[in-house]
């Protein structure tokens, strides 16, 4: 008998983090160590319901334990959202590229992020800053809807603010309360001069629409399509390039990406939807 | 001794069924399907002219399997070795094309290989294609020249059966006393007869002889109105995909069992409403023709490009299945007709 794919290594959620209204880390700790590269996905089974696929929000660096951050968005999400510590899971994973840190090495990271597109950029941010002397800079640009749905709101508007090499500018769709940021969505603060381009990478990661409006944004800005790092989202069900859900035009999203240069899929059509 | 005669295909069937659970084809209406094959039944086992109705891949990738147990992984069933008689040139591609998926090097299907590793393939020739045959358009042939372990081609007064393996010869080894030396003259009546069969492939599929390679029609013809037209006849029953041999998405699925709980695998179909939905409402083939013009991609064009071969077989069976009679031939047509007006264009364009 061959390694079999499909079997989930048996997991167990330890804590729960509530983030957002509609937001919920989960601390997960397989029962054998699980190394995976940032911008890699697992897909993560509630025994009995269903599987879906997440790309952790920890370092790449921690292996004892993994933080999955979830948004209540459909049925096996709502039922992840009513589990409680304790709660047996299946992982299975990594799959597919993850961000390609080692090109980023001496250039400028210009991340753009939005809403629950901010889980997989915070595994990103946190293995950027492990060796954060190795980039020129870290800058980051993210957005949320209002400034209750901005997740891992401790770190973001504290200590990560405060890390030397990074510079962080925040924006919400709509104020309330004591928000005295900028208001409108994530292209609003974005500015030519975020980075200097011809020594830059960008990273994009969020729903759909933002990507689309950032990936234009940035090429107006003069960023190279090969300079775009994408986090493609699509149906990635068995993760290893066969059921075919996931697929986008030519690639398996789940075992070519789910990190894409823009260049990679430019030519595809409707790949925002 | 690679090539031997026989008189009679029931000694043969009858010793390959000593040791394999063999199935043959039976004929069901007008078309063939598989069974069982029952050495005391009476009834003759059919030659079957073409390929059964349903696809081979049911054999090695069954509509509905088990793909984990949770918490505890288990080993699966042992696969008991069997034998399939009957199974045509275009069955043989359809498992080369899909060992290139479930059999690769870094994933390796493990319910699939057991079951591939336990199949022993008994092909034979096509005597009178159907109508909707057109495997010749896709370099296809009537008869098999590779990927079976034993092949068997119908002449005057018997059999001819070549070995294709190892595993074929060592059968032909065993059971040497059931055969005999193939005469020249038979050998040229099987290529006489293969020769004919291929010709007679070709007239009926004259009409359907395209322009240029199929990836090259598809992929300048993603922005043709012919999607849209034939989508409106379209009703979405999934028959394509269901009886198609190659196509192999699946869908995994977790259920509740009474004391464990289990992961399946079943057939998918990339003309369901939402196949490739996210959660989050996102569905790039929200309409049919997205998804007729994605199967017709991912068969000529994407898996070309990934792993060098097309992902059809010409077998006919989407055309024979398909209820509103959405014809991938005639599309196909219709897209080469719209792909040679284009070159005509660009040829005038510039002049």
């Amino acid at each position: 008998m061959n390694e079999n794919p499909y079997q989930p290594l048996n997991s167990e959620i330890v804590d729960i983090i509530d983030e957002s209204p509609t937001i919920k880390s989960f601390v997960v700790v397989p029962e054998e160590k699980i190394k995976f590269e940032t911008g890699q996905f697992v897909e993560l089974t509630l025994p009995g319901e269903g599987e879906a696929p997440f790309t952790p929000s920890s370092s790449s660096t921690e292996t004892e334990k993994m933080e999955i951050t979830i948004m209540k968005v459909g049925r096996v999400t709502d039922l992840l959202h009513q589990c409680k510590k304790g709660q047996k899971v299946g992982i299975r994973g990594p799959y597919g590229n993850g961000y390609p840190i080692d090109d980023f090495v001496g250039k400028e990271v210009y991340i753009v992020g939005g809403g629950v597109g901010l889980a997989p950029i915070r595994s990103l941010f946190l293995t950027l800053v492990d060796r954060i002397s190795d980039f020129k800079s870290v800058v980051c640009r993210f957005g949320a809807r209002t400034p209750d749905d901005f997740i891992y709101k401790k770190t973001l508007f504290g200590s990560w603010q405060k890390i030397d090499g990074v510079d962080i500018k925040l924006t919400v769709d709509e104020a309330n309360g004591s928000w005295d940021g900028n208001v409108g969505v994530v292209t609003t603060i974005l500015a030519p001069d975020d980075v200097k381009i011809k020594n830059a990478v960008a990273v994009v990661c969020g729903p759909p629409v933002m990507m689309k409006f950032t990936t234009l944004k940035l090429l107006e800005f003069g960023f190279g399509t090969e300079n775009i790092y994408l986090s493609m989202e699509k149906n990635m069900s068995c993760g290893i390039g066969k059921c075919g859900h996931c697929m986008l035009g030519k690639y398996y999203v789940c075992k070519d990406g789910p990190v894409f240069t823009y260049d990679m899929v430019k030519d595809i059509p409707k790949i925002w939807d | 001794m690679e090539t031997v005669f026989i008189s009679k295909l029931k000694p043969f069937l009858d010793a390959v069924a000593e040791r394999l659970d063999l199935y043959v084809p039976k004929k069901s209406g007008q078309h063939y399907i598989y069974g069982r094959y029952d050495p005391s039944a009476e009834m003759l086992v059919e030659f079957n002219n073409i390929r059964t109705c349903a696809p081979i891949k049911e054999f090695l990738f069954p509509i509905q399997e088990l793909a984990a147990i949770f918490p505890e992984a288990v080993e699966p069933e042992e696969v008991k070795p069997f034998a399939i008689f009957g199974l045509k040139d275009c069955d043989l591609r359809s498992i080369e094309i899909l060992d290139k998926v479930f059999a690769d090097e870094e994933f390796r299907d493990p319910f699939y290989v057991a079951r591939r590793e336990n199949m022993f393939i008994i092909s034979s020739d096509c005597s009178d294609p159907g109508e909707s045959c057109f495997c010749n358009l896709l370099d296809g042939r009537p008869f098999a020249e590779s990927g079976f372990d034993l092949n068997v081609s119908r002449v005057r007064d018997g059999f001819i059966i070549e070995a294709g393996s190892d595993k074929g010869r060592d059968f032909i080894k065993k059971h040497s006393q059931l055969f005999v030396d193939v005469p020249e003259a038979l050998l040229a009546e099987r290529d006489k007869n293969r020769a004919r069969t291929q010709k007679q492939l070709e007239q009926n599929n004259a009409e359907l002889k395209l322009d240029a390679p199929i990836k090259e029609i598809v992929q300048n013809c993603q922005d043709s109105d012919v999607f849209d037209a034939e989508a409106e006849r379209c009703v979405e029953c999934q028959a394509c995909t269901m009886v198609c041999p190659t196509c192999h998405c699946f869908y995994l699925y977790d259920t509740v069992q009474k004391d464990y709980f289990a992961k399946m695998k079943m057939w998918d179909s990339c003309m369901r409403l939402s196949y490739a939905a996210v959660a989050g409402g996102a569905d790039p083939y929200r309409v049919p023709s997205d998804r007729i013009k994605h199967r017709l991609m991912h068969k000529f064009v994407y898996f070309l490009d990934r792993y060098g071969i097309d992902m059809c077989v010409g077998c006919g069976r989407c055309v024979d299945a398909d209820v509103s009679r959405l014809d991938i031939r005639m599309v196909l047509k219709k897209l080469s007709e719209e792909f040679k007006g284009k070159g005509k264009k660009k040829a005038k364009v510039a002049k």
